[in-house]
């Protein structure tokens, strides 16, 4: 489809839709919509609703109206709910700082056919297989004072090396075990990108006697756009609702808090309360903000 | 001479909010095999996938459907996804009869009209136990909602051999200071003297709950637990003082290890003592007979000669029936047999995959502690000795406090002893922003 510099509109097409077509497409597009509506849109509505009342989570007509209670409370009488945040904020600088970057340099790498790169892609790509939980028992088994690591160092369980209790060193071990799945995720979004620019861009910028650097950032990079935005969208989201590797690890402690396991400390077992759900509504401004405004700045330019 | 004591007599234990003077239960005779209201099919939910207790359960199952000819589906969850999905479970499709515990869990689930009254049932079977049981299975408004099935003590476990080979014996042990020489003692030859581990959250409680009982009395404790008594007052230090005393002699990796791996250091030589509830005996009789042996139990020491050695945390697991559940009446009849003796010795003569008996400690008068073996008459002693029973501070208190809260504020400790001021601060004022209970 080419549109000329003269089109500013895209060509409309009409076409008569058939009978047929028509239920078939009200089908299709009506009943996902109203299962999400009904399975997203109201339980997040509700959610957000609830996170401003009092409610153990029985019997609806004990539900009491509480404003800004708990809002309150997790913004100034829970210290958790502070480093939750840190913790969050340090895993997403690590993820866009350290793991898409490397996800991304590998996928331009394999995607330059270096020699063994049908190995790497299927390595680097395992880990994305397994769910995060599986991902979580299999370090926790690794790492655990009377893990595999600590077995090869011929450390006891007295004298091990304290992997997830050492808070000097935990969040690294824990964003390391995060990124050795994320950086494959990334790796693959970003090849398959890789895969539709044209290869006449890059002869042309290597005729033109760009260094690889240049090529990537001044014409590979800027051809991902879409790409480029799914990517750090993924990386702010995956960092703000990490959650599995942790519970795996910590269980509904708030032994290494995140803001993930602090909603379902609030509202699993007896000391359910709608702080979770507060938790959850702060969670989820965290998450939206950044994502629309960086979708705005990028598909403003678009209106061009 | 001192008699061997079925049970508990002499205690007093008092819930924060509940319990006026409930009277025994008028003892009539014992249950016979009367008709019972419950017939047909019932199920039952167990909160453990362990092979010793789901054996133990599974005879008692056996033997309810041999008597009544009622058939019960055995369900059986891992005990932490059961405690998650409570709230749930209860409200949908729960079992009709199925494993809880005592304290204010139970009867914050009560309060909800989630389960089913049973003072019929105790009327019935009441006879067969302390007053202390019917207490602590009585609900906020004075009605009983569970039946107990077996408790365990906290307390010191150590091994005879290591302690043989240290010079002590379990009565050179009794208070804070020799307490602290045995430690001293422990970390010369190279062992760590006090096991511990918090990874889970809830496993230090018990350390705070008898420092505080020895520290500060069976009262304040309560008093403490129910929003009486401040979090930031001078005796909570104390408590945190005399905790920072036992650093030293603790593993270094207190949060990275959950209860398993403390009770690790011990079966592996590695730890002269731990302090933790009893339910482990059957992790060292897996290990071997010998260890099993080897494994004693002793009160906490002495450290304010005002209070000696009189509380114990000693948690009472047992039975509830779910309101919501399709067979109310047999969900009752079948708890009435678990909590007579007949239902008891069912599960007391459950053998395990090996065809060993499985140690339980029932609360039920009717057991024969004759046939106990000494680790279990060592709990006994335990229990005996003391005056006050607590049900372990996350049963005591508040669920919404006691996880959320408490927990990760003993954890931070634990990451920065010397952060006590902070953290006791914060605790109260958690307590104080609390909601109201719904």
């Amino acid at each position: 489809m080419n549109s000329t510099a003269m089109d500013s509109k895209k060509p409309h097409r009409r076409r008569a839709f058939s009978r047929a077509d028509r239920t078939t497409l009200t089908t299709f597009v009506g009943v996902p919509l109203l299962f999400h509506l009904l399975l997203v849109w109201v339980p997040a509505f509700l959610t957000i609703v609830l996170s401003f009342t009092y409610w153990s989570g029985i019997s609806i007509s004990r539900i009491k109206w509480a404003g800004f209670a708990n809002y309150k409370n997790i913004f100034f009488d829970t210290p958790a709910f502070w480093e939750a945040i840190q913790n969050n904020i340090i895993w997403l600088a690590w993820f866009a700082g350290i793991a898409t970057p490397i996800g991304i340099l590998l996928a331009y790498q394999i995607d330059r056919q270096i020699r063994g790169h049908k190995f790497y892609e299927t390595a680097y790509y395992l880990p994305v297989v397994l769910s995060l939980a599986v991902t979580g028992i299999i370090w926790n088994f690794l790492l655990r004072p009377d893990g595999f690591v600590n077995g090869l160092f011929g450390r006891d369980i007295d004298n091990a090396i304290s992997f997830f209790g050492n808070y000097d060193i935990n969040i690294y071990v824990i964003l390391t075990i995060a990124s050795w799945r994320h950086i494959g995720y990334i790796m693959l979004l970003y090849l398959a990108g890789l895969k539709s620019v044209d290869m006449a861009l890059r002869e042309a910028a290597s005729l033109d006697g760009a260094t690889e650097w240049q090529t990537f950032k001044k014409v590979i990079f800027p051809a991902m756009k879409p790409v480029n935005v799914i990517v750090i969208v993924i990386t702010i989201i995956e960092s703000l609702r990490a959650f599995d590797i942790v519970y795996i690890i910590y269980g509904s402690s708030a032994g290494f808090p995140i803001l993930g396991t602090l909603v379902f400390q609030n509202i699993a077992g007896e000391g359910a309360s709608m702080k979770g759900a507060a938790y959850a509504v702060i969670l989820f401004v965290l998450s939206i903000g950044p994502i629309i405004a960086y979708l705005r700045t990028t598909f403003k330019s678009d209106v061009q | 001479m001192s008699e061997v004591k079925n049970g508990i007599s002499r205690r007093s234990v008092l819930k924060g909010a509940a319990v006026g003077g409930l009277g025994l239960a008028a003892g009539g005779s014992l249950l016979a095999g009367c008709g019972s209201d419950g017939t047909g099919a019932l199920a039952f939910g167990a909160r453990t996938v362990d092979a010793g207790p789901t054996a133990q359960l599974k005879a008692l199952v056996a033997a309810y459907t041999a008597k009544t000819g009622n058939e019960v589906t055995y369900n059986a969850t891992e005990s932490n996804a059961f405690q998650n999905n409570l709230s749930q479970y209860l409200q949908g499709t729960p079992d009709d009869a199925f494993q809880w515990m005592a304290g204010y869990r139970m009867q914050f689930f009560a309060e909800q009209g989630l389960l089913v009254d049973l003072t019929d049932v105790w009327n019935e079977i009441g006879s067969q136990y302390e007053e202390s049981y019917k207490i602590a299975s009585t609900g906020l408004d004075g009605k009983q909602y569970f039946v107990p099935q077996s408790w365990y003590p906290w307390g010191m476990h150590f091994r005879k051999s290591m302690f043989a080979d240290l010079g002590l014996s379990a009565d050179t042990v009794t208070n804070w200071d020799e307490f602290l020489k045995m430690l001293d003692g422990m970390k010369k030859k190279g062992l760590v003297g006090f096991a511990a581990g918090d990874k889970g959250g809830w496993e230090a409680m018990g350390t705070f709950d008898i420092l505080n009982a020895r520290i500060n009395g069976y009262q304040f404790h309560v008093d403490l637990l129910a929003g009486r008594e401040k979090w930031t007052d001078a005796k909570v230090l104390e408590v945190f003082k005399y905790w920072e005393m036992l650093i030293p002699y603790m593993n270094p990796n207190v949060l990275d290890l959950e209860w398993d791996g403390a009770m690790q250091l011990l079966l592996q030589r590695k730890a002269g003592s731990m302090l933790m509830g009893s339910w482990f005996g059957g992790n060292f009789k897996e290990q071997s007979e010998a260890d099993y042996a080897d494994l004693s139990i002793i009160p906490f020491p002495e450290i304010n000669p005002e209070f000696g050695r009189d509380t114990v945390d000693a948690p009472i697991d047992g039975f509830c029936v779910a309101a919501n559940g399709t067979n109310n009446a047999g969900g009752a009849d079948f708890l009435k047999f678990a909590g007579d003796m007949e239902g008891v010795q069912a599960m007391l003569d459950a053998k395990d995959a090996d065809g060993k008996s499985i140690p339980m400690t029932s609360a039920n008068k009717g057991q024969d502690t004759s046939t106990y073996d000494a680790f279990q008459k060592e709990q006994l002693a335990v229990m005996d000795e003391a005056k006050y029973i607590t049900q372990f501070l996350d049963r005591d208190t508040r669920p919404d406090f006691a996880g959320p809260v408490v927990g990760p504020a003993i954890q931070s400790w634990f990451k920065n002893p010397k952060d006590v001021n902070k953290i006791v601060d914060t605790l109260q004022a958690q307590w104080d922003a609390l909601p109201p209970l719904a």
